[in-house]
C-alpha cells in the first residue's frame, strides 16, 4: 500500500499562479509528439504513452515548451493549466 | 467461536452506543450475484417508520444540523480514502441550488454484497439518506445507481419509491438508473459522465472537488452505505448512532454480510463469520475490495474493525470486503487470477492501465507457472513503478496495491515459484470472480 499511496499527490490541482503541464490520460493515445517537443517535461513509458513531470513552469524554457506539446497534441490530452 | 460472539454482544449492550444499528443480523448470499439473500428481512415503509420514527425534513437549519452530525461521527466516503460525507455534501451545496444526488449501490467488486444487502432489505434507510442530501444542497432529483442484472435490488428500489410516493412522503423525484455490470460501473465521474449524456466510464478530472462539466449542474454521489448511514444519523442522532462497519467476509460456498462495531477484532469477526476449510487460521486476508491490500493475518487479526485505527496502519475497510485466504491457498495464484481479472476489467481508456497491467499480468502468470526469470522479476517492478498514478481512476492503482502487497506477503510463495516449480496448493479460486460461475 505504501508503495502506491504517495502517489496520489502525483495530481495537483489547477493553480493558476504556478501553472504545470497536465495530461488527461483518457484522450491520450500515446502520439508521441509531445516527448519530442517538450523533451524536458515528458519521459516516454514502456508502452509508448507520456510520463509528464510534476514540476512547475517556472522557466521561460519549460513553459515554451509545455504550449508547444499542448498545442501539437492531436488528441488533445495535454493542458496548461 | 460461540464463546467470542456471547463476549462481543455482551459488550455491545453494555456499551455506551447501543443504538439502532443498519441490520438486526448477517445476511447471507451465494458467492455469485444477489439475487438470492437470507438472514435479514426487507423493512418496508411502515416497518421502517415504526422502528425509526418520521419522515424528517432536512431544509435550511435541519440539513446543516445533519451535516455537523455527520461531521461529529465522522461519517466518510466508502472509496478507501476516507473523504469526509460533510466535506462533500457542504462543497456540492455551494454549487448550487439544483444538480442530481446519485447514491451509488453499483458495487463492481464481484466479492462484496454490501450494498446490495442494504438495498434489498434496508432501502427506506438509503432513500432517508437521499432525501435528506437532496433537501440539504437544494437538487431538483435523486438517483438508485445500481447495476444491470441486479433484480431484486432494483425491484426492492422501485418497490420503496412506489410506497413513499402512496404515502404523501413529499419526496423530491428519484430514479433508479441500471449501469452496465463491469467492475467500473460503480466509478464515480463515470457515473456523472452518463447522467452528462456520455458513456460510462471513468473520466479524468482537473479538479475533484467539482466533478462535473463546465456549465453542468453539480452532482452528488454517494455509496448506498453512507447514504444510509447518513439516513440513520438522521433519525437516532450523534448520541445514538454506532459507528459499525458492514463487512462481506468470503466463504466457500456462500458470502455473509456482517455489521461489526469498532470493539470487535478481526479475530472476532474471522472466528464467528469464517469456516475454514482446513481448520486453520488464515494466512491473510484480502482487505478492501480486489483493488485493496493483502494483510498477513499476524498483522491483522488483533486490529480493531475501524477505519480510524487502521488508518494508522496504512489499512481500511474500503468497499468492505474481508476475504481470508486458507491456509492451503496459494497467496501468489489467488494474486495472480485476481490481476487477471482487473487488467480485464480496464475501461482501457488510459494507455498506462490498458497495456501496462495487462502486461504486469502475464509476468506475474509466468511466476506463478515457475518461469520468471531475475530479470523478469525487475521488469515487473519497473512496470509498477511506472503505471502508478497514471489512469484517470485509481483502477490502476488498486490493482497494484494488491499486488504489492500481495507480493510482501506472499514472499515465501514467490521464492517458492521463482525455483522453476509451483506451489501445488490444493484450494484455488478462493475469491470469486464473474467467470467462475458462468
Amino acid at each position: 500500500m505504501s508503495r502506491v499511496a504517495p502517489l496520489r499527490s502525483a495530481r495537483p490541482q489547477a493553480d493558476p499562479a504556478h501553472p504545470h503541464l497536465r495530461l488527461d490520460p483518457s484522450v491520450c493515445d500515446g502520439v508521441g509528439i509531445c516527448a519530442h517537443l517538450a523533451p524536458d517535461l515528458v519521459a516516454v513509458d514502456s508502452w509508448g504513452y507520456p510520463i509528464v513531470s510534476g514540476t512547475a513552469l517556472d522557466s521561460k524554457s519549460l513553459r515554451r515548451q509545455a504550449d508547444a506539446a499542448a498545442r501539437a497534441c492531436p488528441r488533445k490530452a495535454l493542458h496548461v493549466q | 467461536m460461540s464463546h467470542h460472539l456471547h463476549l462481543a454482544d455482551e459488550g455491545r449492550a453494555a456499551g455506551p452506543r447501543q443504538g439502532p444499528r443498519l441490520l438486526d443480523n448477517a445476511a447471507v448470499l451465494p458467492r455469485h450475484g444477489t439475487e438470492s439473500l437470507t438472514g435479514v428481512g426487507r423493512q418496508d415503509l411502515p416497518a421502517h417508520r415504526a422502528a425509526h420514527g418520521p419522515r424528517l425534513s432536512h431544509l435550511g437549519h435541519l440539513g446543516d444540523d445533519l451535516v455537523a452530525a455527520m461531521e461529529t461521527v465522522h461519517l466518510t466516503g466508502r472509496g478507501g480514502g476516507h473523504f469526509p460525507a460533510a466535506a462533500k455534501w457542504r462543497s456540492v451545496a455551494a454549487h448550487g441550488p439544483g444538480g442530481t444526488v446519485v447514491v451509488n449501490g453499483a458495487e463492481g467488486e464481484p466479492g462484496c454484497a454490501k450494498d446490495a444487502v442494504l438495498l434489498q432489505t434496508r432501502p427506506h434507510l438509503v432513500l432517508d439518506g437521499l432525501v435528506a442530501a437532496i433537501e440539504f444542497i437544494g437538487a431538483t432529483e435523486g438517483v438508485v445507481w445500481i447495476h444491470d442484472g441486479a433484480w431484486r435490488t432494483a425491484q426492492s428500489v422501485t418497490h420503496a419509491i412506489a410506497e413513499r410516493i402512496a404515502a404523501r412522503e413529499g419526496d423530491p423525484p428519484i430514479r433508479v438508473i441500471a449501469a452496465p455490470d463491469r467492475y467500473l460501473s460503480g466509478e464515480a465521474t463515470g457515473i456523472i459522465r452518463t447522467l452528462e449524456g456520455g458513456p460510462t466510464l471513468p473520466r479524468w478530472v482537473a479538479d475533484p472537488a467539482r466533478p462535473w462539466s463546465e456549465g453542468q449542474r453539480p452532482v452528488l454521489v454517494n455509496n448506498a452505505e453512507t447514504m444510509a448511514r447518513a439516513g440513520l444519523l438522521g433519525h437516532v442522532g450523534v448520541d445514538g448512532y454506532a459507528p459499525t462497519s458492514l463487512l462481506t467476509v468470503i466463504n466457500d460456498t456462500y458470502r455473509a454480510v456482517v455489521e461489526v462495531g469498532p470493539d470487535e477484532t478481526f479475530d472476532d469477526v474471522v472466528a464467528s463469520r469464517w469456516r475454514s476449510p482446513d481448520g486453520h487460521a488464515p494466512q491473510a486476508v484480502l482487505l478492501g475490495g480486489y483493488g485493496g491490500s493483502w494483510v498477513a493475518w499476524e498483522r491483522l487479526r488483533h486490529l480493531p474493525v475501524d477505519n480510524a485505527a487502521l488508518r494508522e496502519h496504512g489499512l481500511s475497510v474500503g468497499a468492505g470486503l474481508l476475504g481470508p485466504l486458507p491456509a492451503n491457498a496459494c497467496g501468489i495464484e489467488e494474486s495472480a487470477a485476481l490481476l487477471r481479472y482487473l487488467a480485464g476489467q480496464s475501461a482501457r481508456q488510459c494507455g498506462p492501465c490498458l497495456f501496462g497491467l495487462s502486461a504486469a499480468s502475464s509476468l506475474v502468470d509466468d511466476l506463478t507457472a515457475g518461469k520468471l526469470s531475475r530479470s523478469g522479476r525487475s521488469t515487473l517492478d519497473r512496470y509498477v513503478g511506472e503505471i502508478s498514478g497514471r489512469g484517470a481512476c485509481r483502477h490502476p492503482d488498486g490493482a497494484l496495491r494488491m499486488l504489492t502487497s500481495g507480493l510482501q506477503v506472499f514472499h515465501d510463495d514467490v521464492h517458492r515459484h521463482r525455483k522453476g516449480r509451483t506451489c501445488n496448493a490444493p484450494n484455488h479460486s478462493v475469491m470469486p470472480l464473474p467467470e467462475e460461475g458462468s
